[in-house]
């Protein structure tokens, strides 16, 4: 498509007469852009899969909890539709919500799989996780992102971004897995949202009441011209049903040449940032240019200083990086991404560099700069043990306030890097690394998605210091609207409420609670006891699943995600009765 | 939010499931299905789950008006999320004709 204005090209008489898209809600949108007479609702509002999580927390659920998944055809092609419904909580990803996603994507993969390629198309509508299923949305967006990375070799997964809610949060992060993403003039695209960029940042760092600016940022107008989206279509139902039957035809992308995997391209583009010298928006247009590829080498790059500052802070991150690799002097990929490399694992850190350039990552948040550095040391690691039998582990120490929450984050495609890391890590996973995250400090949001929640095997330690969540208590409680006690008192009945590191091992994913004398300076009790964790974890993912479906098999899912497992085996009874 | 429960006289059952609506802003879904066998067929049987809470009084009326009038017997569901009575109006009407047609396009 050519440079779509407002409405593109369309005569005032075609735009009265077309069909608007955006004012149809999430049946509406997937029955529009599959064939006449072929959608058939899977896991729909009679079959009462509700979030167990909002009526305790005096919240009206909805019957389909605000995700409609509608299997049928597009131009004759198997397709399974994932359509967000905005007007419901906001699209937020809720433990329902989400596994339906996740389930849908795998059993198109697993039709693919076995010679039917089922290709899927999930309309991004949502403001990112569900606060108030805080931990158990922010592992269904990582459940999402992994099943797009499976079933993205077998069959398309395109993305459709149309407005007016948009796409947010870590789902971002899957918007930037897909295929090829559609978006209209109406369609935004972030990770971090303007208002939260305000509360977190201030208002000289986003100002969210100027509209313009957030459609400068995020806008799909933009998006499209930066690369960052590849079809640029108005709100219109037929229009968007054209381009996602040519995306559908256009079948699988060749390996290797997803915006995820582009390292380069992600590379040479973040070397034209610098907040230090400011950018318009508009002026990424002409700087990278409408195709995703790299940007031309005349322009001038920016250096990072290659070591470290000469007395970084201590960090638990940096501490037991430092101690459970034994390696004394980690390699500074960059000065904030910290890599220790043993004949058996590879140790990576995200670390607080006072110096980043990238000034809303100063304090070790994952930024694009740290996204980037992750993903080439995964992929790095990849490529070195790509013909050995035994791939060496990957341990992810993880002490992380959150992602970087900054305008110029967003205008560079927080989320695309972040793609590209989560991508990274499920590459190495599926190639027989054993991924091995191990919380010992917080681990918040975005940036756990990013570093951590790929992981086969994820351990924390059992410690006041360990916080795991969606968004720290102060923003959390302010955006559901609640005083921090009030949280509190709730976070004591719901367990994906909780800031409590033992409520978050009852969910389903923790596979070791540790307990240490020290967390901030480990004991030499403590690091044998750690380490031997450490080697039981790379074992059990050694003889274990590749995917994260032992996040559904374990004990504390059968109790905790009773509703994601009834997903499962619904969506799996109704995709296939005879199975 | 409230739970609220009320029963009203009907005589036809509706024949069909239906799903309108939209647990969003200004807005509700409602879930009628025909009686189950042990329900009493003649009558209607309401559920409200509503985000506001303090409004049993109009519920009651809204509701009791709309059974009087076209008391078609049935479980109903509403989940409400602040939808005004005129709205409210709006989804009964619609589900009712979808779940009161013989031959409407399927739900």
């Amino acid at each position: 498509m050519t440079d779509t204005p407002l409405v593109a090209g369309l005569t005032w008489q075609e735009l009265l007469a077309r069909r608007s898209f955006i004012e149809l809600d999430a049946l509406g949108r997937a029955t529009a852009l599959l064939d006449p007479g072929s959608p058939q609702v899977l896991a729909g509002p009679f079959d009462r899969l509700e979030s167990p999580w909002l009526v305790p927390q005096g919240i009206t659920p909805q019957a389909d909890d605000g995700t409609v998944i509608a299997r049928g055809s597009v131009d004759g092609r198997p397709v399974v539709i994932a359509a967000i419904e905005q007007g419901f909580q906001g699209g937020g990803t809720g433990e329902v919500s989400g596994a339906k996603i996740s389930q849908a994507l795998l059993l198109a993969a697993a039709d693919s799989w076995a010679g039917t390629p089922t290709a899927a198309v999930i309309l991004f509508e949502t403001g990112g996780v569900r606060l108030q299923e805080a931990n158990l949305g922010l592992n269904a967006v990582a459940e999402i992102c992994s099943a797009v990375l499976d079933l993205r070799p077998l069959a398309p997964v395109v993305g459709v971004v149309a407005g007016t809610v948009g796409s947010f949060g870590g789902m971002s992060i899957a918007a930037g897995l897909c295929t090829r993403i559609i978006v209209t003039p109406q369609a935004r695209i972030g990770l971090n949202g303007p208002a939260v960029i305000e509360q977190e940042g201030g208002i000289d760092e986003f100002d969210s009441s100027d509209h313009a600016l957030i459609w400068a940022v995020n806008g799909g107008q933009q998006r499209y011209a930066t690369g960052l989206a590849d079809d640029l279509v108005p709100d219109d139902a037929d229009l968007l049903r054209a381009a996602l039957i040519d995306a559908i035809n256009a079948g699988v992308a060749e390996p290797g040449r997803h915006r995820s995997q582009r390292l380069d391209v992600l590379a040479s583009r973040l070397a034209t940032l610098d907040p230090a010298s400011p950018l318009d928006p508009r002026d990424l247009r002409t700087l990278w240019g409408g195709h995703y590829e790299p940007v031309a080498s005349s322009t001038s790059s920016i250096k990072s200083p290659a070591g470290e500052t000469a007395d970084p802070p201590v960090t638990r991150g940096r501490t037991w990086l430092r101690a459970l690799s034994g390696v004394a002097r980690p390699e500074p990929i960059i000065p904030s991404v910290l890599s220790a490399t043993t004949n058996t694992a590879r140790y990576l850190a995200v670390v607080p560099d006072p110096d980043n350039r990238f000034y809303r990552a100063r304090e070790g948040q994952v930024g694009v700069t740290e996204a980037l550095a992750l993903a080439q040391a995964v992929r790095d690691l990849i490529e070195a043990d790509k013909d050995a039998l035994h791939k060496r582990a990957i341990v992810a120490v993880v002490d992380l306030p959150s992602q970087a929450y900054g305008r110029y984050e967003e205008m560079a495609g927080l989320h695309q890097a972040m793609a590209a890391t989560t991508d990274a890590y499920h590459a190495a996973r599926i190639a027989g690394h054993p991924i091995v995250a191990v919380v010992v400090g917080t681990a918040l949001s975005g940036g756990f998605l990013t570093h951590g929640l790929q992981a086969n095997q994820i351990l924390a330690l059992d410690d006041p210091g360990v916080e795991i969540h969606a968004m720290h208590k102060v923003a959390a409680a302010r955006i559901t609207r609640r005083t921090v006690d009030q949280l509190d008192e709730l976070a004591k009945t719901i367990a994906p409420l909780s800031y409590r590191v033992d409520d978050w091992a009852k969910l389903g994913f923790c596979e070791g609670l540790l307990t240490v004398e020290n967390a901030d300076a480990p004991t030499a009790h403590d690091l044998k006891m750690v380490g031997a964790a450490i080697v039981d974890a790379v074992q059990r993912a050694r003889s274990g699943p590749v995917d994260l479906s032992n996040r559904l098999d374990s004990d504390a899912a059968v109790t905790t995600r009773h509703a994601s497992r009834a997903v499962r085996d619904l969506l799996a009874q109704q995709w296939d009765p005879e199975r | 939010m409230q739970t609220l429960n009320y029963r009203f006289p009907a005589q036809n059952a509706a024949s069909r499931a239906v799903h309108v609506g939209v647990v969003a802003s200004g807005d509700l879904e409602i879930l009628l299905e025909p009686p189950a066998p042990d329900d009493p067929p003649d009558s209607v049987v309401v559920r409200v789950r509503t985000s506001v809470n303090g409004f049993d009084t109009i519920w009651r009326e809204v509701l009791e008006r709309f059974f009087t009038r076209t008391p078609l017997a049935g479980r109903w569901e509403l989940n409400d999320f602040g939808a005004t009575p005129g709205v409210v109006n709006l989804r009964l009407r619609q589900a009712l004709q979808a779940g009161a047609a013989a031959d409407g396009p399927p739900s």
